[in-house]
């Protein structure tokens, strides 16, 4: 029988705020074979794809008062992870899958485009994509990707003022600030 | 290991910007004592200490540490060694401190030694040729180079050029190399040493810099048009005619004063394009609200600008002889000196919140930037700042030294609130108990950057 760890992000989300952190804190807290109980004041449609792609299955249920609970439950067998060298990727070495998430973090104040990327990086499973739209080219970024173990290809759009990086989720290195 | 892609940070910058702000400190502090002009001449030995207190101490120290910093960024590569700036900062230092000390011997309060001035060539050499041995290489292993980056590089030469000349004042001062053509120099020379230092390193390195910071944080478009291209062209062009024709003349025994004058009105030409490219950058901005560091890099502009006109009014009613200490006086402070305070103030925040964070972000809730500053304590400061400049220039202007040793106290007032403001953003203080140390984040220390090898 799986245990579940409950979260109830309903107190953040009436107070406005932005519960996606301490959702993957208490995913990435599970123990094997452990699954999260969520409570929420709507449907967490995006949460439940990328929590499939963790290797989570669902069962959603409305609450009365219109509340809704989630109970992810881990899938016998995770995806298996890429084990591939973090760092650029030359492009055209291998295919890459298209990416789940395209963020555009043009209009952003540095470093916000930093901060908003590594946190959509953090919900993907390993192997996953995601894409990223600048108005430079991120160098700050690349030491952080490099550190967590993630691979990248980026280069300047051809209209020469939109940098375009494909970053894909690796497995963290040991030892690696978790 | 393969070279890192992009920028690490700086690991010896902190204290790069600590011994810049305490020079400052104690040059503003030498000012209100009555030390050096006006109280004594404009060629006292009194007044040639205390400017290299602020053109060494003080500004080539912010812009070296500024620059192993910023070069990575901007060629999106590392740097050379991440190692070489401490030995660097500790010869120039030393340099520094002899120089200084020689300028007391001279001025008959210290005993003379001509030894001294032979430390300081070898010393000050070292270490700025230590400096641009490894900015030099990470630039040149980044070549094809884009715009700000051909910027510095051409400061980089001008502060090459500045150092000899130097090193040739200096020399003759210990009583060494007296031979013709040096001895020419040394009595000729000095308005071309001040030239390459100011206008050279100083200013056309804070022009590649100031294209690429303030487009950044008032997301601007990049500038790379003609206007900014010509504004290179134009300036290396001025800056050829000072350090190479003005050497000749100079040397061969002449007044160089009708190359400066040719020099002078290319040097216009650039900094007209110059104001025009900084005026886009503001107009052109997609954020409204501009944060403190933009507004103040404003105010310096303006003072640049300022400093531009009273050159022209200065050369045009022949007062120049009689008031150059005026107009070297506001670029330093006013112009250069505005514009370092303003991006320290940013440049502080940014590297502290990286070093500090960057580790977590995404995975844990983490201050914001701005989170580390507040804005409006610091703003009283600058403001106070600038209008006790813009003081001290009209007493310098006006012959009255008691009101400019007011205005110099009033300005090492504002400079300790602002010195006090970077402390506190460093230590993270002004940071919420319960977001300044996520785990996993690490306690920024003062004087050097954590630096993951």
């Amino acid at each position: 029988m799986t245990g579940f760890v409950e979260l109830d992000v309903r107190p953040i989300l009436r107070s406005g705020g932005e519960p996606f952190t301490q959702i993957m804190q208490a995913v990435q807290g599970l123990a094997p074979g452990q699954g999260l109980r969520l409570f929420a004041t709507f449907k967490p449609a995006p949460l439940l794809s990328l929590m499939g792609s963790r290797g989570f299955t669902h069962e959603a249920r409305e609450l009365a008062g219109g509340d809704w609970q989630v109970d992810f439950t881990p899938a016998v067998s995770p995806p298996a992870p890429a084990a591939k060298a973090a760092g650029a990727a030359p492009a055209g070495s291998e295919d890459w899958p298209a990416p789940l998430r395209e963020l555009d973090n043009r209009q952003l104040d540095p470093p916000e485009p930093m901060v908003r990327t590594l946190a959509a990086l953090e919900v993907l499973a390993p192997g996953q994509v995601l894409a990223a739209l600048l108005c430079r080219e991120p160098v700050f970024l690349f030491q952080e990707l490099q550190k967590r173990g993630h691979s990248w290809r980026g280069g300047f759009e051809p209209d020469g003022t939109t940098y375009r990086v494909l970053i894909r989720a690796g497995t963290p290195p040991p030892g690696a600030a978790a | 290991m393969p070279a890192m892609p992009g920028a690490t940070l700086s690991r010896w910058t902190p204290a790069y910007f600590a011994a810049a702000v305490l020079f400052l400190l104690l040059a503003e502090a030498l000012m209100v004592a009555g030390f050096g002009y006006p109280a004594t001449g404009l060629r006292s030995p009194e007044t040639l200490a205390l400017v290299h207190c602020v053109t060494l101490g003080w500004l080539s120290l912010l812009m070296l540490g500024a620059l192993f910093q910023f070069v990575p960024v901007l060629v999106a590569g590392p740097i050379h060694s991440n190692e070489l700036p401490l030995p660097t900062l500790v010869l120039i230092l030393l340099g520094l401190g002899t120089l200084v000390a020689g300028f007391l011997q001279l001025a008959g309060r210290l005993p003379f030694i001509p030894a001294t001035f032979l430390a300081t060539t070898v010393l000050l050499s070292g270490g700025f040729g230590l400096a641009l041995w490894n900015l030099g290489r990470t630039l040149y292993a980044a070549r094809p180079l884009n715009l700000p980056a051909q910027f510095v590089t051409i400061g980089l030469a001008s502060v090459a050029a500045t150092v000899s000349f130097g090193i040739i004042f200096t020399l003759g001062f210990g009583g060494y190399a007296r031979t013709l053509p040096l001895a020419n120099l040394q009595a000729h020379g000095l308005p071309l040493h001040i030239i390459a230092g100011l206008a050279g390193w100083l200013t056309f390195t804070a022009i590649g810099v100031s294209h690429r910071l303030l487009a950044m944080f008032m997301l601007s478009p990049e500038l790379d048009g003609p206007t900014t291209r010509w504004t290179l062209r134009l300036g290396c062009a001025a800056l050829a005619i000072v350090i190479g024709a003005g050497a000749v003349v100079a040397s061969a025994g002449h007044d160089p004063g009708l190359v400066l004058l040719v020099a002078g009105l290319t040097g216009l030409g650039c900094l007209a394009l110059y104001a025009r490219d900084a005026v886009q950058l503001y107009r052109k901005r997609l954020r409204p609200l501009i944060e403190l560091n933009s507004r103040m890099a404003g105010v310096a502009l303006g003072h640049l600008a300022g400093a531009t006109v009273l050159l022209i009014v200065l050369v045009a009613s022949g007062l120049l002889a009689r008031h150059a200490g005026a107009l070297v006086f506001l670029v330093c402070f006013g112009w250069l000196s505005g514009l370092g305070l303003a991006m320290l103030y940013k440049i502080v925040a940014f590297v502290t919140w990286l070093e500090c964070y960057g580790p977590v972000l995404g995975k844990t809730p983490t201050p914001r930037v701005q989170d580390l500053v507040v804005e409006p304590r610091a703003a009283r400061w600058f403001w106070l700042y600038f209008a006790a400049v813009d003081a001290a220039t009209l007493a310098l202007l006006a012959g009255m030294p008691l009101v400019f040793r007011a205005a110099a106290f009033a300005m090492c007032a504002a400079t300790a609130g602002i010195a006090f403001e970077l402390a506190r953003t460093r230590r993270l203080v002004n940071v919420g108990s319960e977001l300044r140390l996520p785990a996993g984040s690490r306690p920024p220390r003062l004087l050097s950057t954590f630096v993951p090898s």
